[in-house]
Formats: C-alpha cells, structure tokens, sequence
C-alpha cells in the first residue's frame, strides 16, 4: 500500500486503548476513545495546469466521559499526553449540568456494510492522480478548445478510525476516497461563461467522470444570454440534482433532527403524524448503504447504524437522535420517549457527538421521470443547475434567497436560452408540500450539513419566485 | 509513528519553540541538495476552546490543543507539499515532496511560466501581539458568566422558544524556517461570542444570530455590553416573526455596515485576490489602474488593525503584514497577492498569504476589508430621497462567482423605505448583482466606517476575517 501505513488501525486502536486504561486508572465511570488517523495525496489545478502536488496525513483522539449524568469533553493530538486532557474533559463534566439517565451507549453487534473502502484506492500514488490530471485537462480541451479548468482538483485518501468505550464497544476500520471537482470557463468573444462540477464516493471514481463533460456542457449551454421579462414571477422551476442539494442539505436533513422538532426550532415542529411533503414523496435516511459516502456500521458513538423513514408518502413519520440529546429532551420533559436512532456525527476527532444525518435520499411513488417530461410538465418556467448563496439558507424557517447564473429559461416545454442572472426565492418546505416532480437519474451530491444527498432533477410546480437581472 | 508531536514533548526547552531548528535546518538544506529552489517549513499549534450553551444550561466546553506542520518544496518551478500532525515525521518526507515537485514540474507546458517568488526581506525575530488579557486564563466559569449575560438578555420573551450562544476562543502560534534564512515566530489570539436565537409565533418560525469577537483575548469580550447585543437580538427575532417578505426586483438598496462589509468583501475583495487573477478566474483579471466604482469608493484590506477578527502580525509566508488599498477613489489600484503571484506580476508582495492551520498551505485571502467613510452624516440622510427601496442588516454570509463577477449576500432583517422614510420590517432579502456594475452604483456612504461583526471565509480552506465599512447606498440592486 502506498497511502496507508500497514498497521495504521492497530496503532491507533493501541493509543485508544492507552487512553482508557488512563480513564480508568482516575476511576472514570463511564468514558469514550475515538480515534481518526488520514492520510491522502491532493492535486490542485489553476489556469488549465497542475499547480500543485500535497500528500500527508493527520488525525488525533477525542475523549468523552461521562459521570452521573454529566460530560466532558476533550481532544488531542498524541495519545501520551492523554493525561492531561482527560483531566480537561473531568473538570468539564464535574461544571456542567446532570442530564438523568444519560448513559453512554452499549455494545451491540454491528454487521459491516460493504463498499466502504476499495483497497485499489490504498495502492495510488502520486504518479496515479497526475496521470488521472492528464487525463481531465486533455478531456476538456478535446471537448470544447476554448474551455479551460480554471480551479479545481484532486485527491484520494484513506482514515483509519477506532472507537473503544467502558461499555464494550470496540471497533475500527479503514474507510476510503476519491474526488474531483473542477471549475470550467469559456472566455471568448468578451463572454465569460464557467460551471463547476464535481464526483466523489468511497470507490475508485472512472479516470475521466462524467461530470467533467457536464462541466464543459453547463458552461456552453450558459453562454448567449437571452432577454427575458425582468419582472419577478412565481414559476415553476426544475432544479437539477446539482443546484437543488446545497439549499436541500442546508433545509431538510436539519428539520428532521430530534431535538430540534421537540425544541420548536424546527419548521416541522408539532407536525409529526402530519402531511408536510406532497403525498407520494418519502425521506429516507440510509446509514447502511452500501458504499454510501457517510454510511458505516456504527454511528459516531459506536451505535449501529440503520436505515430509517423519515417521511413516508408525505407523512412525517421519523426523527433522528443521538443517546445524549434524547436523554437530555427526556430529562427536560419535552417529549415522553426518546432514544438513539443511530445518527450520531462527529466532524472528526474535535467534535463530540452532535445529531446528523448519513446517505439521505428523497424518493416518489410515482417513480423518477424523464428530463422531457418534467419540461413538458413545466410548460413555462426556468431550470437551475446551481446556485449562490445557498448557505444563506434558513433552515429554522426553510426560507432562502440566492442567486443563479446557471439558469435556462423554458417555454412550452422548450429550452429557449440562458438568462444571465437571476435571483431564486422561496421556502423550501412549501415547495416541496405540492406540486413535486422527480427526474429519473439519481446522483450524489454533498452536504452543507451533514451525510451526503441522493438526489435526482427536482421539479417544484409552486412556491419559488424567480427574479431575473 | 503516526500522531506525535505532542506540544509539550517536542518543544524545544526554553526556547519556547516547537521546531527543532537544527533539524529543519538540515531538513532544508537536504531539499535545497536535491534541487529545491526554495523550502519553508511551517508549524502552527493551536490552543483553543469552545463552550456553547443552550436555554441557559452548559451544552458542551471543549478544550483542544491541535498542532500541524507543513512543509512546502519549489523544485523547478513547481510546488510540492506535505502536511502532517507528525512533526517528528517531516525531515523524512524531503525526498519525496522534492520528487512530487519535480513531477508536477515535468507536466508544465512550454507556454506555461514556471513558478517563481518575488523577493522579500528575510528575518529572524519573534514577533508576539500580547493580549491584555491571555484568553488561555480564563477559567470556564468567567465563560459561562458572559455566555449567561447574551442568553439571559435574549431570551425575555416567551416567544422566543430557544437562544443557543457559543464561545470560541484561541492562542495561535506559528514557526516559520526557510530556505532563505527567514526564522519567524508569532503568535496572537482570536475571541468570539455568539448567539442563535429562535422565535416562535404560531405556526411562524424564524432565527437571529448575533456575533461579537475580534482578535485578542478576555478584553475582546469584556469590551462589548452583551446585554444590549442579546436584548438586540430579542428584538430583532420578534420582529421577524411580523415581518413580511421582501419585495423582488432593481430597487436603491442601503446597507448597514455589517452587510456592508460583506458586500465588498463577496464583490470587490475575492476578485482581487491575485491567485484567483493569474488563475484567469476574476473579473478584475487587465483592470489595474481602471476606473471600476463610483469615485466615493476607497477600500482597504488591513491585517493590522488590532482587534480585527481578520488581524495578524506576519503573513504565512513571513512577511510583515501591511495595510494594502485595494480601491483608491474607485480606482483598481492592488491585487491582495502572495510571493508567487507578486513575481507573476511583477509587483510588490504585499503580504496576503494565510493558511488555516498548520496543516494547509497558504493562499491569497483577505483579512480586515472595509470601505472607507464618505460625506454623508447618517441613516437618515442616506434615505431621505429614497421613495422606494431596501434598508438591509446584518449578514447571513454570501458568495461570489470571480470569474463571472457574479455575486449574492443575505440579509438577516431589513426594513421598507417608503418616500425617505422606514417603514415595514422585512424578512429573506438577498442582494445580488455584478462587481463591475455595482460598484459604480455606490452612490452614498456615511462618515463612520469601522470594522463590523466578525465572520468566516470560505475559499476551500476557512479563515476568520473581518469586514465593515460605513452605511451604504447603492442606486440600483437587485434585490430578492
């Protein structure tokens, strides 16, 4: 293996296991050792060339313990200076408030979940990824000359991570990846025209993706702009998979969050049992898919994963929660029952468990459509392949309001042309209660929260306002 | 050995150093023998604390120590870089990072340049920004104390259904050893206060969100009146739940300075940035020297104004930091450049490098970025002419396309301004538009130009920044 040092997960299985013997040399009832260890190498692109060549690796420990009911939390980079630390995370627990019948979770069997790591990933190097370079600078020139990959770039990696806690769980594993994202402009005839694309999962991506030539297809299809009516309209729009998962990710997967529903801060609150999609439409949040890009066979706390409805034909029917803030929204008497539905996340070794959600997927019983025909269900109105600003987003009020310049103005189910900007608004939860349209190819995307979006070409009839330039 | 380094194991005794300077030394001259151009060796360690509350209640208080160290090699005219938390690792990974240069060097096409450094002052000294008071003193009730005082004043209402605030404090030092000779440390300090605050009326639901913070420690968050920054957040939650939609369409906008900082830090300061330029992906790319705003346009972007959430005393690559004019009276007058993209141009570094940590390399970024203050006295005399526009306040963030000159930034609230007066509160404005369009339309900006909230960049690595400037009018923006 060129990446990965042979006994990487040994060794970071033996300094968590440092870190609880110390834990229980101190007399720490209940404690928590995870461990993350990554190495990967990385190409950077600029102006049509490589720029740059990095390879490395990082990791370190977090430790939480818990007493009577109350934790702490610390992290570090060497297991020899646990001592300290856990004295940190003691002092931190012995301030903090008691939350009855928190306790950290048991162990249970976890059956493993295939796809994870793809071990020809472990063997690049390198010379692997500059050939793979080659291969998307030369693509795009051969697609369209005047196209250049103005940023972008690279890389594969590999962590090794292990968790080992007072209660049994001891687990460890490899994980691996490989992305690309590249930045596409045409600069010609005094018109600058630029898409970005990208592709990432836990196997081997193909030497060229596809969403090279998408890159290159969205900055053609965007040059030329058209003049349409600068006045505002409430239209339909189809959102491709790529513009409409941002704002998605940054909404929805939030919304569902356990303690947020029974703390009123989300949109959804007091509408579990209740229709808040459009009827055919279900959510689906999946931590065991198999080569899913956030899946695995435990959560961040050592917790099976599972796969979980959330909403069903419409119909709020799921949550998700983590062992602490169900035990927390319990003890505070904001709902009766609550327990661990195994989406505990953790943003690396520096974050104890938050709630979060894995490989989420939003599907239709009325099954995927044709881009064809969700044009021609549009009639008029606009597609969106990506927007700014999506971040901005409101996920406690599912309001947004961004911009696009990657927008096509349709006509009786025609594509007319490009427009050259316009701004996109709306709430989102309103959007998706009616009038709901999914396109047939489902594709990855990332997240601006947490786990990874499976999602296809989303046609919304109602709710969004389009405000052209 | 996979993680080492421990702070405390490898630094140097009583030099207060992590770096063992004898070996990067040789580390490096090992480079410069098989054909490096030039080798720096970076470390950061970084001691830091976050502590977050929810309805009054301790949530979680992290302590954290974190340390990284890159090494960055120029060998025939190409980077090659490795970053590692193992420090101990790093003179072992010369050959290796010399060879990737050399690889990426011998895929450069004939037209391409290869990559070279404008020249700098090499020094060696120690260069440390006290805080008044050392924020790693702080003990985590005096935290709780001032994260209670932000919740305490938020949460006096009973539709105001949840206040989350969070602290964030941290020690940064850094080593840097180079090919040249440069030997440079420095360190500072970062203090933060926030909150997030959730009203409920109904079926409405909306969030606020307030920060404070800046560089420096304990005096940063002592020196604001967190009761008044919570019992405005009270208030500004309470009215968004009243608050209507915001009209869509070309309207005058004026922009409080919060938003405007983000402004032009989203339009003018990302364009600017001279990697992004060379990199054909800016807008500005052949304007240097051009008129691009209104003359009432100056901005500036200054890692040295102390207390600026975007302020540090030395770049990533060494150089002392200066204040550098990016707009001079609505001329294009600098690119924010570090030392490959100052000999790209053929123009003075200015000192824009910075990196996230130790384990990233640096790039071109911003760091304190304002305009500077117009003629106009206040609110009202910006708006008295206004029949019908947008007040805007406060940023929910925004982003930038450079190579477009596209640009969109939100609003957290805003206000109706009907015949020059403030009318109805609104909710979910969102300002887009084109760099070199509107900043000709900055037609109005009052007298009191400071840095405002403190906020976070994005441009594959996250590095804090501050950003402000006065009230601002803009003649006609697209408003959504």
């Amino acid at each position: 293996m060129k990446m990965l040092p042979n006994d990487a997960v040994e060794r970071i299985g033996e300094g968590c296991k440092r870190i609880g013997d110390l834990c229980k040399q101190e007399g720490i009832s209940q404690w928590e050792v995870v461990a993350f260890q990554s190495y990967g190498h990385q190409l950077d692109i600029e102006a049509g060339k490589i720029s740059l060549a990095a390879g490395g690796g990082e990791g370190g420990y977090g430790i939480r313990v818990l007493e009577e009911g109350r934790f702490g939390y610390a992290y570090l980079v060497d297991a020899s200076s646990a001592t300290p630390a856990i004295q940190q995370a003691l002092d931190v627990a012995r301030a903090s408030p008691a939350i009855e019948g928190f306790v950290l979770p048991s162990a249970q069997e976890a059956a493993p979940v295939d796809g994870l790591c793809d071990r020809r990933i472990l063997d690049i190097g390198p010379e692997d990824l500059l050939e793979q370079a080659d291969a998307v600078l030369s693509e795009v020139a051969s697609l369209d000359k005047r196209a250049v990959v103005t940023g972008g770039g690279l890389g594969v990696g590999a962590t090794a991570s292990a968790i080992l806690s007072s209660e049994g769980i001891e687990s460890s594993g490899i994980t691996t990846s490989h992305g690309l994202g590249v930045q596409v402009s045409i600069d010609a005839d005094d018109e600058l025209t630029s898409s970005y694309e990208g592709d990432s999962g836990r196997q081997l991506l193909a030497d060229v993706p596809s969403c090279i030539a998408n890159a290159v297809h969205w900055a053609q299809v965007t040059r030329g702009p058209i003049e349409v009516d600068s006045q505002p309209q409430d239209t339909p729009v189809l959102m491709t998979s790529e513009g409409f998962s941002p704002l998605f990710s940054m909404v929805v997967p939030t919304a569902l969050r356990g303690d947020r529903l029974v703390r009123n801060e989300s949109f959804w609150s007091g509408k579990e049992g209740t229709q808040v999609l459009a009827s055919d439409l279900s959510l689906i949040d999946d931590g065991r898919m198999d080569g899913g890009k956030s899946a695995s066979s435990r959560d961040g706390e050592g917790v099976p994963s599972r796969r979980q409805t959330l909403v069903e034909n419409g119909r709020l029917v799921g949550s998700m929660w983590g062992t602490r803030d169900a035990a927390q929204q319990v003890a505070e008497g904001r709902i009766e029952h609550a327990e661990t539905t195994g989406n505990a996340v953790r943003g690396g070794h520096q974050s104890p468990p938050g709630i979060g959600c894995s490989d989420f997927t939003m599907t239709s019983k009325n099954g995927g459509h044709s881009q064809d025909a969700l044009l021609q269900e549009m009639g008029d109105g606009y597609i969106v392949h990506s927007v700014m600003g999506a971040h901005t987003a409101n996920p406690t009020s599912g309001d947004f309001s961004v911009t696009t310049s990657t927008i096509l103005r349709v006509e009786g189910g025609q594509i007319l042309g490009p427009v050259k900007q316009a701004g996109l608004s709306g709430n989102l939860a309103k959007a998706l209660s009616e009038g709901v349209r999914l396109g047939d190819d489902v594709r990855v995307q990332g997240s601006y929260s947490s786990g990874s979006m499976h999602l296809p070409d989303v046609l919304m009839l109602q709710g969004l306002r389009v405000n052209p330039a | 050995m996979v993680m080492s380094a421990s702070p405390n194991d490898d630094r140097t005794s009583g030099t207060g150093r992590y770096l063992q300077q004898s070996k990067i030394q040789a580390a490096l001259d090992h480079a410069q023998d098989l054909g490096a151009s030039y080798a720096e060796v970076r470390l950061m360690a970084i001691t830091d604390s976050s502590v977050a509350i929810r309805d009054g209640k301790l949530e979680r208080a992290i302590p954290g120590q974190d340390i990284g160290v890159t090494m960055r090699i120029l060998a025939d005219g190409a980077w090659g870089v490795h970053s590692t938390t193992d420090v101990l690792s790093l003179p072992g990974q010369v050959e290796s990072t010399v060879k990737l240069a050399k690889a990426v060097a011998a895929r450069r096409a004939s037209k391409d340049r290869p990559v070279a450094l404008a020249e700098v002052p090499i020094l060696q000294n120690e260069v440390h920004w006290k805080p008044k008071k050392d924020v790693r003193n702080t003990d985590l009730d005096t935290k709780l104390h001032h994260l209670m005082t932000l919740h305490d004043s938020a949460a006096e209402d009973e539709r105001i259904v949840s206040v989350t605030c969070g602290w964030h404090d941290e020690h940064l030092h850094t080593e840097l050893m180079t090919s040249e000779g440069m030997n440079r440390t420095w360190s500072f300090q970062r203090s933060l206060i926030n909150a997030t605050v959730t009203g409920r009326d109904g079926g409405d639901v909306v969030s606020y969100r307030t920060r404070h913070g800046g560089e420096g420690g304990l005096e940063v968050i002592e020196a604001c009146d967190l009761g008044e920054l919570g019992r405005t957040a009270q208030i500004a939650t309470l009215r968004l739940l009243k608050a209507e939609r915001a009209p869509s369409g070309k309207l005058p906008l004026v922009a409080d300075r919060d938003l405007t900082g983000v402004y032009i830090h989203e339009a003018l300061g990302h364009p600017c940035e001279a990697d992004l330029v060379a990199a054909g992906d800016s807008c500005l790319d052949g304007k240097l020297g051009q008129t691009i705003g209104n003359s009432i346009v100056t901005v500036v972007d200054d890692p040295t104004i102390r207390g600026g959430y975007g302020a540090h005393p030395i770049d990533d690559e060494g150089l002392d930091t200066r204040e550098k004019c990016l707009i001079k009276n609505g001329v294009l007058t600098e690119y924010l450049n570090h030392r490959e993209t100052a000999h790209h141009f053929g123009i003075a570094p200015n000192a824009g490098a910075r990196a996230q940590d130790g384990l990233h390399h640096p790039l071109v970024r911003m760091s304190n970025t304002m305009i500077q203050g117009g003629t106009h006295n206040d609110l009202d005399e910006l708006i008295e002419d206004i029949s019908y526009g947008v007040y805007a306040c406060g940023s929910r963030g925004g982003q930038v396309d450079t190579g477009r000159g596209s640009f969109q930034f939100a609003a957290q609230e805003a206000w109706l301004i009907e015949n020059g007066e403030l009318t109805k509160p609104l909710k979910d404005v969102s300002v887009s538009g084109l760099t070199l369009q509107i900043l000709k339309d900055v037609d109005g900006l009052t007298q009191d130009a400071r840095l405002a909230a403190p906020g976070f960049c994005g441009k594959g690595q996250t590095v804090p920044v501050g950003d402000g400037g006065p009230i601002m009018r803009i003649s006609n923006a697209l408003v959504g």
